[in-house]
Parts: structure tokens; C-alpha cells; sequence
């Protein structure tokens, strides 16, 4: 139960809060929605950050993309630059939750959250995104890769507070996905998600990065997938191949979400539609977002 | 805003401002002076002997006023046919949701800790979970000693079953024997809840000894005399008022927490309010669809007579009969569905389970038996070499033809919802190889029962609508005003509602049975007819001519031919003595040949049926199982209509809830009898972005023996053939059944991925 809630005007109105104690929020669609269900109660102290400007705004410069901690997911898929280069943030923010979770959900809570099955993760992995860290000791970077600990766990001291994502602009030629298994069309959480991201290089593919979701305790990338595609042409037989790897290197939980049998088969088919998605829009082919919906029943199947 | 049109015209629903802004207020939203909150102590196992209760600590937190259990209380046990429950547990504990006691404090807060302070000794007992293996011998019991508990003397009552019903015609042995081919099938649906947007709140308050109690109920009338029962006190101070409700789909049927939150305002001599969360919504009594597992066998002729059917039902009711009981009839008679089938033998179990109990959700038990038969349905028609709709032109029932109980039918539509839904769906393109078109028939009784209406004319020309009436959204309430101003010659507009409120108006069976319209509307439109003879009296004495030269239009008693001769509706309201009533006659329910059949409960004869064809047009995706319905055709026959968007509404919903049940909604059990499930999270209901395109059309017929105006119901036949219309269709894609619902992509992929068939 929450005795105290204050609002941060600054983010050293913030990190003073952190120091003593309380918890961020800011919109509220894991804190509130897990306290409801009773995951976990809410925390005894809050801090509001939703108001704090400088934490809010996408900048886009020549090096890439710096994420405010309090982007919505809808801002991302709104933006032009990330729809265009960074495809598969855009796929991943399309598909977050319902139309309101995306109103109010930001990237910041999202990444911080550490659910395994969080959709923004795979593709920020991906991307190399770094997590920028402010406390009254200063400001660290934190490659995405070293952030998440376990299921609901960082690297983050709870005194510290995730003020920005940065994600560094990809090489041209490179083409990205994110495609998650949807039993509906709304309000889906994860239960197989595959990122892609692989960069053409004349015919062949000259790098290549998958990352699953919901397929193990964090996020985390499939080297041997990734092994598979790099220096290989893109042909089916390659991708399939990858498909495989993808599936071999996922450690699936059994529960009521799906069987652990169903989600390994999944993770093969998933993975597969993710890298044709992403293979496609490197070689320059329109593959509508989010490629969760447009890649429904295979990749070139009618959209449903 | 909700406008639709009625007879041409058009109209706006009383109640639809208030929803769509906002202002509407609905039983959590009331609040009393001084009133505390209440928490329910929850069963600690799924079936276990209480020992000892404890409440020392509970009583002694801070803000605590009330701590009742069931020793506090009357030892009454209740619950429809058979009597089987008691407000609080009274020595045994036999699902997860039971409640054990019940606390009222200052805060919710600390009406939540005293629940949990509350100390409850068990002895657990073994679980019982599998509702077939429950008619085991050695099975362990859920009701040890249930001889001694009141009972309608058609329940059985044996072991763990709690009725046994058979539908019987003919020799269905020697049928069998001699039909050209036999077809099995075995089909097994998990349970699925109702889900109401709104979880249940009850505010009570007493009076010196009269007790109104606000509750998120469809049957207030039932509420009522369950609070009487149960406190044992007089009906007549027991007042029931239903504010706004938010949805129910059958699960708010039935006395539920209306007795325990009124026990508790009486021991704390405060109003106390209770108000669920989702999860205490989804583990409570009677919030679910049993879970039903069906074997199927028919014998049919080449030319696709079917000459025998043999099915069995078992059913799984959970730890509680409640109002259910009838249940398992309901089963077998959809087991044999609106065919032509020369002879029948079903037989069908209701079984108890330490699972949270069902209830009458939406059509009960008939979407999930629809959706196993029609899948057999098109299993012999392949075995036949007809086209399943071939075969249901030749075999469903119409004017004249024999029901499964020898009923004979009146003029029905079902033939024609076939070829209109067929024609809408447009059953004969080519579709790509991964979508196809599948086609379900079902049916489903009106419920002729009594009802009473007042009208009263206010002295300023207004009126005022009494009705028992129960609105759970479907606006059947909502289109009265405008049947009574066609009966009056006035605008809808001049009347107001009184309703849901057991002080002000008759009884009536509540929003459930599709009844509205049928029972409290023909009450409705007989007290208009009072009112209308009572104007005509009036205005023939004031006027100096006969009852028979005068007509109602615009407000006015007038002379037909002679608009000018005319005396005002209000002049003669004006008086203040026009004040009709009405009960209308209750139609009856036909009879049939039911010697041969046990378990006689209500169901054995379908009144004033109302038929189904659906058609669903589905894309699988074969790799993931992933279902997607594109569109669904629905051609009813509900006699009349009387308010086309109402109709229209119930449709659209009901189809939409019907591809949950198909696809997503399935309430999964742990070896326990828990839900691991019981939120909206893992429970999958489907979204608006899920809905198909969805073409309705009504074959509206001449219908003897219906409801007012020649209607019949229209709320529960939508959902009915919904999930079998998909099974139909995303087994022509896999060229497999899937035999298991709901239809999940798991499932789905499965029976893709099966060798053979």
C-alpha cells in the first residue's frame, strides 16, 4: 500500500526521491496493471517522473537515436526515422499492449521492467542501445546486453534512475524485424518473439543479429542463429536453417500461456518470419508495420 | 448514442447518456454515510474439513465492525434444486472460491487484513477434479452426506451426480442396427467463464428490521426471496435495487452475495459494501461454463435420413447445484439439436467436482454441445459423401415435424436461416487454400414465464413504466417506452422507467432465459392495453361516442375520420386516475412424449423455439494454428422483431463472444481445482480488433404460441452455433477436427501437425 506519492518537477527532484526510497513511476501499465493482479503490491513510497520535460523527446542525429526515458511507445512508432531505420523498435511499439497502454507505456518503464517478455527489448538489443543511468554519483551507460540480470532484474541500483536510451544509427543496407506470436490482435503479451537484424552487403548478408523474447529468463541475442546467417546469400534453405538455431537456442518454460513443445515449434516459425521480414526490408521491400500482423500466416501471405 | 429504430421509428435508449458520458453510476459507485467495506475469507483448500474458526484476531484489528461466519447465521442451506449451500461454509470447504467468512472494517484495507487475520484449522479432504472419474466407485465425494438436503425429486443424487437425464425416442439400439453408416465422435469442451465487464458489487443497509440491499444482480426478484430465505425474514422487508449494470451473460444470475454483505451490515450496524476484483470475480460461484465431455453416435441412410442417435454427456457443475440443476437435460436435448432423427437415446450426467461451480452462462451448456454435435453433424456428412449443408437441408426440422421428444413444431424458420446464411456467406466461391466456410445450426427455447407491469399516467400527460424488468444491456428495458407510446398514441418520450427495484414493481424472472422481451414485454404491452381501454372509456363518455369510433394518435383520443372531435391524453390523465396493469397470458409450453425419458427438469420441450444457422468464413495459419474468422453469417429466426438494433446488438455481441469461446476462452485447472487463469491477463477474451465482418439477417415468420407481437427470444441464440461454425470451417482448412475447446493455436496447431486423421 502507497503512503507516499510525490511528484518530481526535476530529475534530481527524482534521484532524491530514489535515494530515500521510493520508487518511479511513470506510466504506470506494469506497476499498476501487476499490482492489480497481485504480482507484486504497490511500492510504499512513489515518485511521479511523468512530468519531467527533459526526460521526454526522441533526438535524432547523424549517430543515431537518443530515446527520453518517458517516449511512449506510440511516439516511437509515430516517428518517421525509427519506422524507417530502426523497423523493428517501431514493429515492437506497434504491437505493446492495447491502444492505451501504448498511449501511456513508455520506453523507459518497458526496459526497466526486465520482463522477459517485453517487446522493445529484442529490438534494442539488437541495435546495440545503450541505457543512460543518473544518480547523485553521476550518469554510467549501460549496454542493454549487461542490463538485465533475470526475469524483473537489472544491473540498476534502485537509487538510480534510467533518464535515456540511446541506439547507435545502423549501417546502411540493413534491414530489421520484430515479430511475436499473436493469439489476438490487442492487449498480447509475449509468448514467442524473435528480432532480427541483418545488413546486405551486394547478395549476401554481411551481419546478422537475433535476439529472442519470451523464450528464455532475459532477452537475450542467439549467437549461433546469427552464425548461421552471416556470410550466407538469404536463401531460404539459410533461413531456415537459422529458424532452427534460433529454436535450439531457446530454453522455453511450460505454462499456461503454451505447452514448452509448442512455444520450441513456435520459436522455429517465429524466427523464420522475422528474418525473411527483416531480409525484405533490407533489400529495400515494403513489409507494412507491425510485421507481427503483416507476416500472419507466413511472409507474403495476405494480411488477415 | 444508442439510436436505433423501432416500427420505423426511431429512438434513443433512456439509459444511453448516462453510459456513453460517463455520468452513470453503478454499484460500486454508491456509497453510504458511515458505510464500511467488505472482504470475504476465501477457502484455504479445495475441499477440506473446517475444524476450527478462529476470528479473535480479525475482530480485534483496528477499524474492524463486523466479522460473521456461518455460525452466526440461520442453518439454512439453499440453492435451487437442490439445496446444497450455505451463505458461509458450514463445516466443509469444497472449492477455491468458497467462502468461509466475511468482514466488515473502515477501510478496505483493513477489511482485507482482518480476512486474512481470520485463523481456519482444516483437515483436507482429497480433491476430486475430474468430473468423469467422479461417478467412480472409489471416487472420493463432494457432498458426504447430501441425503439429508432438500431436493427436487427428478435429481438423482447419487454418488457425485447430481442429475441424470436421459432424452429417449424410439429404439435407438435397432436403428442403429439397421442404418447404412454409424458415425462416432467424441468431444470434450474446458470450462469459460462469463466475464461481465463490471465484477460484482453489493451495498446493503438496513432499516430497524428492513434491509435494502443495491447489487450488481439479473435477477433482483431472485435476490430477494434468497436474502428472505436465507436471513429468514419476510420478503416484504427485503428491497433489492439493481443501479446500472454492467454486463452479466448469465453469470450475475442466481442469490449469490447479496445475504452475506446484508448479514454483515446487520452485525455492523452500518451499510457495508462489498465490491470484487477481477480475480475474486473469476474464482466466484457460478461465474463459469461447465466443462462438458460428449460422445456422439448416429446412424444415418445413404439419402442422409439419420435414423438413430446415442450420445453421452457428462457435465461438470463444480462444488455447488445451485440454480444449474437443469443443466444436464438442457445438454441432451442439444445433443439431438433442430434435426429429424427417427430415434434417440441420450443420456447425460451433472457432476459434482471441487471446482468453482458453473452457472447459467449465455445459453448454458449449448455452445459448447452445438459445437461438438454440428462437428459430428459434418463428420457423417463426409462419411455420407454430402456436403454438410446438403445434409442439414434434408434433416432439419419444420412445420409439423417430430422433436426429439415427440414435440411437434409449429410454423418455424430454421430451413430458411440455412439458405440465408449460406447466401450471405457466399458458401459456394473458391477460397484460398488456407480459409474456408463452415456452417452451424443450433437452437434454443423461449421461456414462457409470468410477469406484471403498471403504466401510470401522470396528471400532466407524462407516464410512468413499472416494469420487474431487468436491463443487463441488452436494451430490451430500453425499448419499452416506445411499445407503450405505439400502444397510446404517445411519444416514447413521455415515459419514464421505474425498474429494477423489487419495491416498486412485480415479479419477474430477471435478465435472464431471453426472456425480457417475451415475458416482461407481453406484461408491458397488456398494461398499455389496460391504459389504452381506460382512455377510450374516458374519452367515449367525454366525446358522446362509441369505444369502437375512436382511435390514439399524437396524444390525443380522436374520432377516427374526424381528427378535429379529439380530447388530449393529458386532459384526461389529468385526473390522476389512469393507471393500468398487466400480466398478459403466459404462453404455454407444448407438450411432448416424454414417458420414456428421467430427469424431467423443464427442458424436454422447447417453447417458442428459436433457431440458428451461422455461417464463419476462417483463415488458419497453419504453422502457428493461429485462427483468424474473417466473417460470420447469422440468419435467425426469433420470430418478430421488434426493435431491429436490439437485435441486431445481441447478434453482434453474441458472435463476438462466441469466437472467444471458439478460439481463446478456457479456464484452466490445476490439479487442485484451481483457476491458473483467473485474470484477464491469461484468460483470453476477444478484442474489438478480433471482431469479423458480421451480415445478420431475421426470418421473420408467423410464430403461434410466442411472445408479444409474435416474437420470440433473441440474447442467447447468437452465441449458441458460433464456436461450431469455426470448428466446421478450421477443420475443412486442416482436414482434421479439432477436438478439444476452446480451439486454441496450441490445439489447433496440434491437430494440424497430427498424421492421419
Amino acid at each position: 500500500m502507497t503512503r507516499t506519492f510525490t511528484t518530481a518537477a526535476t530529475v534530481e527532484d527524482a534521484i532524491e526521491a530514489l535515494g530515500s526510497g521510493a520508487r518511479p513511476i511513470a506510466g504506470g501499465t506494469d506497476l499498476v496493471v501487476g499490482a492489480r493482479q497481485g504480482k507484486a503490491s504497490l511500492p510504499e513510497a512513489i515518485v511521479a517522473i511523468d512530468r519531467i520535460a527533459s526526460l521526454g523527446g526522441i533526438v535524432e542525429g547523424e549517430d543515431g537515436l537518443r530515446l527520453g526515458a518517458l517516449v511512449t511507445h506510440e511516439e516511437i512508432v509515430a516517428n518517421d526515422v525509427v519506422r524507417a531505420r530502426f523497423t523493428a523498435l517501431a514493429d515492437a511499439s506497434a504491437i505493446v499492449g492495447s491502444h492505451a497502454t501504448r498511449a501511456h507505456g513508455t520506453i523507459g518503464g518497458n526496459v526497466m521492467n526486465a520482463s522477459p517478455a517485453m517487446d522493445t527489448g529484442g529490438p534494442l538489443l539488437c541495435f546495440d542501445a545503450s541505457a543512460r543511468i543518473r544518480s547523485t554519483w553521476g550518469e554510467r551507460e549501460v549496454p542493454l546486453d549487461q542490463l538485465w540480470t533475470g526475469p524483473g532484474t537489472t544491473a540498476v541500483d534502485p537509487r538510480e534512475l534510467l533518464v535515456g536510451i540511446d541506439v547507435p544509427a545502423p549501417i546502411p543496407a540493413t534491414g530489421s524485424s520484430y515479430v511475436r506470436l499473436e493469439y489476438r490482435r490487442q492487449m498480447e503479451i509475449a509468448v514467442v518473439g524473435v528480432t532480427a537484424v541483418v545488413r546486405l552487403d551486394g547478395g549476401s548478408i554481411a551481419d546478422a543479429r537475433v535476439a529472442i523474447t519470451a523464450l528464455a529468463p532475459t532477452i537475450r541475442r542467439v549467437p549461433d542463429a546469427e552464425a548461421v546467417l552471416i556470410g550466407s546469400d538469404g536463401a531460404a534453405d539459410g533461413i531456415a536453417a537459422a529458424a532452427r538455431a534460433t529454436a535450439a537456442g531457446s530454453s522455453p518454460i511450460d505454462d499456461v500461456r503454451g505447452s514448452a513443445a509448442y512455444r520450441a515449434a513456435m520459436a522455429e516459425v517465429i524466427a523464420g518470419r522475422a528474418i525473411s521480414a527483416a531480409l525484405a526490408r533490407a533489400r529495400g521491400e515494403h513489409v507494412e508495420i507491425p510485421a507481427s500482423s503483416s507476416t500472419y500466416a507466413g511472409l507474403g501471405g495476405a494480411r488477415a | 448514442m444508442a439510436v436505433g429504430t423501432s416500427g420505423g421509428k426511431t429512438f434513443i435508449r433512456p439509459d444511453g447518456r448516462e453510459k456513453v458520458t460517463g455520468a452513470g453510476r453503478y454499484t460500486a459507485d454508491l456509497a453510504s454515510t458511515g458505510m464500511a467495506h467488505a472482504a470475504f475469507r476465501y477457502a484455504d483448500h479445495p475441499h477440506a474439513r473446517i475444524l476450527r474458526i478462529d476470528t479473535t484476531k480479525a475482530r480485534a484489528l483496528p477499524g474492524v465492525v463486523a466479522v460473521v461466519t456461518q455460525g452466526d447465521l440461520p442453518d439454512v442451506r439453499f440453492g435451487g434444486l437442490v439445496q446444497d449451500r450455505t451463505l458461509f461454509a458450514k463445516d466443509v470447504v469444497r472449492f477455491e472460491g468458497e467462502i468461509v467468512a466475511g468482514v466488515a472494517a473502515l477501510t478496505e484495507t483493513a477489511a482485507a487484513e482482518a480476512a486474512r487475520l481470520i485463523e481456519v484449522e482444516y483437515e483436507p479432504l482429497p480433491v476430486l477434479t475430474d468430473f468423469v472419474a467422479a461417478m467412480d466407485a472409489d471416487a472420493p465425494l463432494v457432498h458426504s452426506d447430501w441425503s439429508s438436503y432438500e431436493r427436487d425429486e427428478q435429481m438423482v443424487a447419487d454418488g457425485n451426480t447430481i442429475s441424470y437425464s436421459t432424452i429417449v425416442k424410439g429404439d435407438a439400439n435397432a436403428a442403429m442396427a439397421r442404418a447404412d453408416v454409424v458415425v462416432k465422435s467424441r468431444y470434450e469442451s474446458d470450462a469459460s467463464q462469463g466475464v461481465p465487464i463490471e465484477p460484482r458489487a453489493v451495498l446493503a443497509e438496513w432499516r430497524g428490521d428492513e434491509v435494502t440491499i443495491w447489487s450488481s444482480t439479473q435477477v433482483p426478484y431472485a435476490a430477494r426471496s434468497g436474502v428472505a430465505q436465507t436471513l429468514q425474514i419476510p420478503e416484504a422487508n427485503v428491497r433489492v435495487v439493481v443501479p446500472l449494470l454492467g454486463g452479466g451473460f448469465g453469470a450475475k444470475c442466481d442469490l449469490h452475495f447479496e445475504a452475506q454483505v446484508a448479514a454483515l451490515a446487520r452485525a455492523a450496524r452500518r451499510p457495508v459494501r462489498l465490491v470484487f476484483s477481477r480475480q475474486e470475480e473469476f474464482r466466484a460461484i457460478a461465474q463459469r461454463r461447465e466443462g462438458i465431455v460428449m460422445e456422439f453416435e448416429t446412424g444415418a441412410m445413404r439419402d442422409g435420413r439419420l435414423v438413430a442417435r446415442r450420445a453421452r454427456l457428462v457435465l461438470d457443475k463444480g462444488a455447488y447445484c445451485g440454480e444449474g440443476g437443469f443443466l444436464g437435460q438442457m445438454a441432451a436435448m442439444h445433443a439431438c439439436g433442430p434435426y429429424v432423427i427417427e430415434a434417440i437415446s441420450v443420456e447425460s450426467f451433472l457432476n459434482y467436482s471441487n471446482r468453482q461451480p458453473s452457472g447459467s452462462v449465455r445459453a448454458p451448456t449449448a455452445p459448447q454441445v452445438c459445437w461438438g454435435l454440428e462437428q459430428h453433424m459434418d463428420e457423417v456428412a463426409r462419411e455420407l459423401g454430402l456436403d454438410p449443408v446438403e445434409l442439414r437441408r434434408r434433416t432439419l426440422i419444420e412445420r409439423g415435424a417430430e422433436g426429439p421428444t415427440r414435440q411437434v413444431f409449429d410454423e418455424i424458420g430454421v430451413k430458411q436461416t440455412l439458405e440465408r446464411a449460406v447466401e450471405m456467406i457466399r458458401y459456394d466461391r473458391d477460397l484460398p487454400e488456407d480459409e474456408a466456410i463452415g456452417v452451424a445450426v443450433g437452437w434454443w427455447p423461449s421461456g414462457p414465464a409470468p410477469s406484471g407491469a403498471y403504466i401510470h399516467l401522470n396528471g400532466d400527460g407524462s407516464g410512468t413504466i413499472v416494469t420487474g424488468a431487468q436491463e443487463n444491456g441488452s436494451g430490451a428495458v430500453m425499448a419499452m417506452p416506445t411499445f407503450v407510446g405505439e400502444e397510446l398514441g404517445m411519444e416514447p418520450e413521455s415515459f419514464t422507467l421505474l425498474y429494477q427495484d423489487t419495491a416498486a414493481a412485480n415479479w419477474d424472472m430477471g435478465s435472464c432465459g431471453s426472456q425480457t422481451t417475451f415475458n416482461s414485454g407481453r406484461a408491458i404491452l397488456a398494461a398499455a392495453a389496460d391504459v389504452r381501454g381506460q382512455l377510450l372509456d374516458a374519452a367515449a363518455a367525454e366525446l358522446e361516442v362509441d369505444r369502437e369510433d375512436l382511435e390514439l394518435a399524437e396524444g390525443q383520443v380522436r374520432v377516427k375520420g374526424s381528427p378535429d372531435r379529439s380530447v388530449s391524453i393529458a386532459d384526461i390523465a389529468g385526473a390522476g386516475t389512469i393507471h393500468g396493469k398487466g400480466s398478459g397470458d403466459v404462453p404455454e409450453v407444448p407438450a411432448g412424449d416424454t414417458g420414456g425419458c428421467v430427469g424431467r427438469l423443464g427442458s424436454e420441450t422447447f417453447a417458442a423455439p428459436q433457431l440458428i444457422t451461422q455461417a464463419a468464413h476462417v483463415k488458419v495459419d497453419r504453422e502457428t494454428g493461429v485462427v483468424r474468422v474473417l466473417k460470420v453469417a447469422a440468419a435467425h429466426d426469433s420470430g418478430v422483431i421488434l426493435n431491429r438494433m436490439g437485435a441486431d446488438g445481441q447478434v453482434t455481441g453474441g458472435v463476438v463472444m462466441g469466437l472467444g469461446l471458439a478460439l481463446s476462452e478456457g479456464t484452466v485447472f490445476d490439479d487442485d481445482g484451481r483457476q491458473r487463469n483467473p485474470h484477464l491477463l491469461d484468460y483470453k477474451l476477444v478484442t474489438c480488433s478480433d471482431a469479423p465482418e458480421i451480415e445478420i439477417d431475421w426470418v421473420q415468420i408467423p410464430t403461434e404460441n410466442a411472445g408479444p407481437r409474435g416474437s420470440k427470444g433473441v440474447g442467447e441464440p447468437p452465441q449458441v452455433p458460433t464456436a461450431a461454425a469455426i470448428a466446421n470451417a478450421v477443420a475443412k482448412v486442416l482436414g482434421r477436427r479439432v477436438r478439444q475447446l476452446p480451439m486454441t493455436p496450441e490445439r489447433v496447431w496440434a491437430a494440424s501437425a497430427e498424421v492421419g486423421s
